[in-house]
């Protein structure tokens, strides 16, 4: 998506997103840049990245999964930085 | 912009300086040495913490005496309360005797319950970090046990988990080199001497006591508050076992001349009379007690000792009266009497006792256990030259040992203080073995220790009842600092012994390692004479390095050069060396004929004092040579005859836990380590040319010595005022630096990071040699000592706004949040079970708004900003399912954990914590870390490094700032009415250097004492002609031109480079505002405290000003409007608020309609009789009418007044109030 695309998130596009629940993540603005978060909602089991503390190896957890990396058995993960942009205002 | 990576290795060897040394520290940077570090300094700094937790459990070591000397408990069978009644069929009580015979402490592993992890088993300080926890070793100990001599069997027991001190010998980190370090995501120069406790770094900090092993006289009047005739005079020994534990013995002087022994033993005093403890000791009789204190018979001088012979005959004299003569009865007497208070098994007779008594209490220093007749026979010598000493300092031949002084202290080390817990916690566990047999064998109607039973359920039923805990205990010392135990160690306070290791900025960290406390029982103390600066301290204690306020004084820091000794010397050759330059056995009556040898408390001999001298200059000499097996760290204390000064004689000390230092020994050319109780006698010399020929012994190698780290980077620190240099000290660990480099796996609560720290241009070469450059701790600013535009009034300076925009203090806050589920749940009831999940349930609904911060998985997306009141996590309940052992959600409800701080933040990193335990449970809790930028805002602080702090008044725009010919501006304006008062010239030196240095691209050497106050010499000569040589005035001024108008200024202005710091106090911390908010029930007064939201006490003083000013209305409003103001009824006629109430019913349809309204006084009512009308009558609550009572009023009071009538009406105090108009 280029720059001038971009819409920045507003609470009101979320509300329609939320009224349209159910639909195909990617359609609407919002959903078009938040890859982690779609608005799918039975796909809950849906595996999250994370990074290994120790390896840097990139590990991929289901929700009831223990904390621990496969390839090293290390027991803290890091949460990966978000894909979403993230856009502040500069004062 | 970084410098093209250098290639190469950076040597490690090479002595620093006080150059920039870019590329090397570059090239150590890139690539940390694999071999051993480039800081040696750095890593003496921590060392007597590291290598004293070392000598606990080396081996030989501390728990290796300890467990010698608890020995073995024995305890009997049988029922106690059976036992008088069978005294006419005595029976032979079955003994079983318990013993530890061996401890062992892991290294940090998984627990053998964790099956997943086959090959990395280690658990780093780092993973201990991260996942808030503590960082802790599996203990265990090897009991052994047998029953009436039989063969002893032994079983390992699991005594729980210890802490473990970072970088010691059972940790993953000893010995490793930067790199390795490095690849463990530690620093490169991680010191160690710390613990961490529940991901907390924790210390025990040095406490100094008295010097171990040395009689020393006290006057204390509160000696005679002990009982009838005691007198102030006491002579007190700190006698030390070769586990570290001790034992005070205090001998009292009678004002009959008597003198009794006094000990204190599990918190309970005793005393004990001297010759019973004497003759108990060996065998003995009159004469040789009274030859030994008085001088033998027929030796010269003893017309002169009439004072001691008198008292000696006195207590020889008065201790018939115990009817004791030979060793044996003394010992069973003193058996006798102590065995309850020893715990001594039930079959041991009186005479053991007795001894047991005498190697317990008695001068354990010269025998602890095992304890043979020489032993005792050093004992009784010791005690009888105690005496001997007491009656001297009664007669003022001798004077008092000052206990404030360091000559007569040392350091409690902590790792001996840890070991000193464990060793009690051992004991205490061996002796619970017996109560716990006690009642096993009370529900078991009393089986032989000989029976089957017994041998079938010691260990499952018996051992196992009791705590064998013993990691709880050293787990709660450290976290807690709280000392539980039964002997209280010896030690004057039970709390206070751990403090955590901030990582404020490294002068803050690494000041914990060198910090002495002198306890803080001596903190409530109303004498000052404590915390005084005594010249005995010369190079052991900083003289500069204490904060100001209630620890000043108390709380010192070592010098850097200061070490302290953790093992003892090996001194098995000195007895003989010493007998060979000539020592006699007794001692001579006059202390002009004989002086006495000692060796850590342990009297070799008697000389004469001449022969003394002798002794003490050839020990000296040998052990500097290193010779003669006379080890260096060997502390010779000759203490020469004098008139009433210290008692003379040699005192030699091999013992752990003294401070020494190093100095040049000028007969030798050589280091000679000095000692704090040698030096006092000693002559040094402190530069070269103050050595006086036939006088000075020694050379201090260099004058800064007797500085602290910190206090030696306070640059020309000797040009300053001394107190402003106490203030740099103690605001150097107050500012914003560079804590670390693997800031990233640290989980401290809140760390302050400053982004653009600069190496100060003015830095002495021991900046280097500290590795300070690792973590910058400021900015080089231009400052310009100028009142400019009146926004520098006092103390305040102004910042160049675009200083400020080019990143000048840019800091940042990192604070870490856990979010813990599993501590959640325990509050309802202690469940192993998981019942909680992050998450968002799989049915439940998800508001999109949560969705605004939250990502799939239930957390806060990283990089996010959060404010007050944002989502960081979700959490669900759930229950698992026995069969499939899957977690379901059953009520779909979402449960939401916020962000509660008022600042916004970025999530910066969530760590999601695992277990070690290897079990199947998902996550339960996370720690996340949010950043709080911290731009330079006005009301920020900063300083120089002269303690002249500043608050930011103003960012004034750069165009308006004024320039010099050359056209700069400075970065800072400061008041030059900062100066006068406070004579930091020491910060106009290092404005010229700075200056100086920045335009010749020079680090400038800024160590105190190198300029002398000579002519040529000076430092602004030196610093004023390189100046010139760049083409500046020679005195560091500069014509400027105003900003505003381009006009010159009328006077030339100071201008020069100088290193601010920016302080950790912020404006954004501290900002306390409140119109309206909470206020305390009870008096409706607002409440106290800025997290809450409360207002600031407008207190009497503040109220006073406001009257003299005559200000009523603004003191109304302060103490009326803006605090409890209420309106209240009350009534007119009786002056009553209590009595007042509203009517209610029919008549309250129009409710309090106009003056007086419908609230009436039921004091002034009575009863409504059918004649009243109607419309005068009210009706009360439960429906009863009444008439009257209606001149009430609505009056404007303070809240509290109507709480103060409340309560006076409690007491039974009626107030009466007049209304007028």
């Amino acid at each position: 998506m280029s720059r001038e695309q971009y819409t920045p998130p507003s609470t009101s596009q979320n509300n329609q997103q939320q009224g349209g629940a159910g639909a195909a993540s990617g359609s609407g603005s919002y959903g078009g840049f938040n890859i982690t978060g779609s608005g799918s909602l039975e796909d809950t089991t849906r595996p999250v990245h994370y990074l290994c503390g120790d390896c840097d190896a990139k590990v991929v957890l289901k929700k009831s999964d223990p904390i621990r990396c496969k390839e090293c058995g290390y027991r803290v993960l890091y949460k990966e930085r978000t894909n979403r942009m993230i856009q502040f205002e500069a004062r | 912009m970084a410098p093209p990576r250098a290639t190469g290795v950076a040597p490690t060897d090479k002595k620093w300086s006080t150059e920039f040394d870019t590329q090397r520290r570059h090239k150590l940077f890139r690539d940390p040495p694999s071999k051993k570090t480039a800081y040696p300094s750095l890593a003496e700094a921590t060392k007597p913490h590291v290598d004293s937790f070392n000598a606990v459990f080396a081996p030989n070591g501390q728990i290796h005496h300890a467990l010698k000397d608890i020995g073995t408990k024995t305890f009997l069978d049988g029922n106690p309360a059976n036992l008088s009644d069978d005294a006419s069929e005595p029976r032979t009580r079955n003994r079983l005797q318990v013993r530890v015979r061996e401890v062992f402490l892991d290294k940090s592993l998984l627990p053998p319950s964790n099956k997943i992890e086959a090959t990395k088993r280690e658990i780093l300080p780092v993973e201990c970090r991260e996942r808030h926890v503590t960082y802790k070793g599996r203990f265990r100990g090897r009991l052994e046990y047998r029953i009436n001599n039989g063969e002893w069997k032994e079983t390992v027991r699991e005594l729980g988990y210890l802490p473990i001190m970072l970088r010691s010998n059972r940790c993953h980190l000893e010995g490793l080199s930067p790199k390795e370090l490095v690849n463990r995501r530690e620093e490169t120069e991680e010191l160690g001497g710390y613990f961490v406790v529940n991901g907390i770094e924790k210390l025990v900090r040095m406490l100094i006591v008295n010097r171990r092993n040395f009689p020393m006289a006290i006057i204390r009047p509160s000696f005679e508050g002990r009982g009838a005739t005691y007198t102030k005079y006491g002579m007190q020994i700190r006698s030390v076992r070769p586990d570290q534990t001790s034992q005070t013995n205090v001998l009292h002087y009678l004002s009959d001349g008597n003198v009794t022994f006094r000990f204190s033993w599990r918190k309970n005093e005793y005393l004990v009379p001297v010759l019973m403890v004497l003759k108990a000791l060996v065998e003995t009789n009159d004469r040789e007690i009274y030859e030994g204190i008085v001088g033998a018979a027929g030796s010269k001088g003893l017309e002169a000792k009439q004072f001691v012979i008198d008292r000696v005959e006195l207590l020889l004299r008065t201790y018939k009266a115990y009817n004791l003569y030979n060793r044996d009865q003394t010992r069973a007497y003193l058996g006798s009497k102590f065995r309850v208070v020893l715990g001594v098994p039930e079959d041991m007779t009186d005479y053991d006792a007795g001894t047991e008594f005498l190697r317990k209490i008695v001068l354990p220093h010269l025998g602890s256990y095992e304890v043979t007749e020489s032993h005792d026979a050093d004992k009784f010598r010791m005690l009888v030259f105690m005496i001997r000493k007491l009656y001297a300092l009664v007669e003022g031949e001798c004077s008092v040992d000052n206990p404030d002084a360091v000559s007569s202290q040392e350091i409690l080390l902590p790792g001996f203080l840890y070991g000193m817990i464990i060793k009690e916690r051992i004991e205490e566990w061996l002796t619970s073995i017996g109560i716990s047999l006690r009642e096993w064998s009370r529900n078991n109607q009393w089986p032989e220790f000989t029976s089957r039973e017994f041998d079938r359920e010691f260990l499952t039923k018996v051992v196992r009842k009791t705590n064998e805990n013993l990691g709880q205990a050293l787990d709660y010392f450290m976290s807690t600092g709280n000392l539980v135990s039964p002997s209280g160690l010896d030690l004057q306070q039970i709390s206070g012994f751990t403090v955590v290791a901030e990582k404020i900025n490294f002068y803050r960290f690494i000041s914990h390692f060198r910090m002495v406390h002198r306890g803080s029982f001596f903190a409530q103390l109303k004498t000052t004479t404590v915390r005084k600066l005594l010249p005995e301290s010369w190079g052991f204690l900083c003289p500069v390095h204490t904060p100001d306020g209630s620890p000043c004084g108390l709380l010192n820091h070592l010098a850097h050069k200061c070490k302290v000794v953790t093992e003892s010397a090996d001194v098995t050759n000195l007895p003989h060396l010493v007998a060979q330059l000539g020592i006699v056995g007794s001692s001579a009556a006059a202390l002009s004929d004989s002086v006495v040898v000692q060796l850590d408390g342990k009297i070799l001999g008697f000389c004469t004092p001449k022969q003394a001298k002798v002794i003490g200059d050839t020990l000296r000499y040998w052990k500097v040579e290193g010779t003669h097996g006379v080890p260096l760290d060997l502390e010779v204390g000759y203490i020469p005859e004098s008139t009433g000064g210290q008692y003379p004689g040699v005192y030699m000390f091999s013992s752990p836990a003294r401070m020494l230092r190093p100095v040049k020994y000028l007969p030798l050319d050589k280091v000679d380590h000095v000692g704090s109780f040698e030096q006092p006698f000693m002559s040094i010399a402190c530069t070269e040319p103050e050595i006086a020929s036939g006088d000075s012994t020694h050379v201090e190698y260099d004058p800064t010595n007797i500085l602290s780290i910190v206090a030696n980077q306070t640059p020309f620190s000797d040009f300053n005022q001394s107190p402003r240099n106490m203030y740099q000290c103690q605001m150097g660990k107050q500012t914003m630096g560079t804590p670390g480099t693997a800031l990233k796996y640290r989980t401290d609560n809140k760390s302050y990071r400053l982004q653009t720290g600069q190496t100060p241009v003015v830095r002495p070469p021991l900046y280097n040699e500290y590795g300070l450059d690792n973590f910058p701790n400021g900015t080089n600013a231009v400052v310009a000592v100028i009142s400019y535009t009146g926004y520098d009034m006092d103390d305040a300076m102004i910042l160049n706004k675009s200083a400020h925009e080019r990143g000048f203090g840019y800091g940042t806050i990192y604070k870490t949040k856990k979010v813990n589920l599993a501590e959640e749940s325990k509050t309802k009831g202690r469940s192993a079970a998981v019942t909680h999940m992050f998450g968002f349930p799989p049915d439940g609904l998800i508001k999109a708004q949560w969705r605004n911060t939250l990502d799939d998985d239930g957390f806060a997306a990283v990089g996010m900003r959060v404010k007050e009141g944002d989502i960081i996590a979700a959490s669900h309940t759930v229950t698992k399912d026995p069969l499939t052992g899957d977690y379901a959600n059953r009520d779909g409800i979402t449960h939401l954990h916020r962000y509660k701080d008022v600042e916004e933040a970025f999530v910066e990193e969530i760590k999601l914590i695992g277990n070690e335990a290897g079990s199947n449970e998902p996550c339960q809790s996370i720690s996340i870390r949010f950043r709080i930028p911290r731009s330079p805002v006005i009301g920020d602080k900063f300083s120089s490094r002269h303690g002249q702090k500043g608050v930011c008044s103003q960012k004034w725009p750069a165009i308006d700032m004024p320039f010099t010919e050359s056209g700069m501006q400075p970065d800072v304006i400061i008041n030059p009415h900062a100066f006068p008062s406070r004579m930091t010239i020491g910060m106009f030196v290092e404005s010229l250097a700075g200056k100086s240095g920045a335009l010749h691209g020079l680090a400038q050497d800024s160590t105190p004492f190198k300029f002398k106050d000579k002519e040529g010499e000076t430092a602004v000569e030196y610093f004023g002609h390189q100046l010139q040589r760049a083409g500046y005035n020679y005195h560091g001024n500069e014509p400027m031109y105003s900003g505003i108008t381009g006009e010159e200024l009328a006077a030339d202005i100071y201008v020069g480079v100088v290193y601010y710091q920016r302080l950790r106090h912020m404006v954004n911390d501290k900002f306390q505002v409140r119109t309206t908010g909470p206020v305390t029930p009870l008096t409706g007064q607002p409440i106290k405290g800025r997290a809450k939201g409360g207002g600031i006490r407008v207190g009497e003083m503040e109220r006073d000003a406001l009257l003299a000013h005559g200000t009523a209305f603004l003191l109304q409003d302060r103490l009326l409007n803006c605090s409890d103001y209420t309106k209240a009824w009350i009534c007119k006629a009786c002056g009553s608020f209590l009595s007042t109430q509203p009517s209610v019913g029919q008549y309250g349809r129009k409710r309090f309609a106009g003056e007086g309204g419908r609230v009436r006084c039921k004091r002034c009512s009575r009863k409504a009789i059918t004649l009243d009308p109607k419309s005068e009558c009210w009706e009360d609550r439960k429906g009863e009418r009444w008439f009257g009572g209606d001149e009430v009023t609505l009056v404007a009071v303070p809240g509290v007044l109507k709480y103060l009538d409340v309560e006076l009406a409690a007491m039974g105090i009626r107030m009466k109030f007049k209304i007028e108009p």
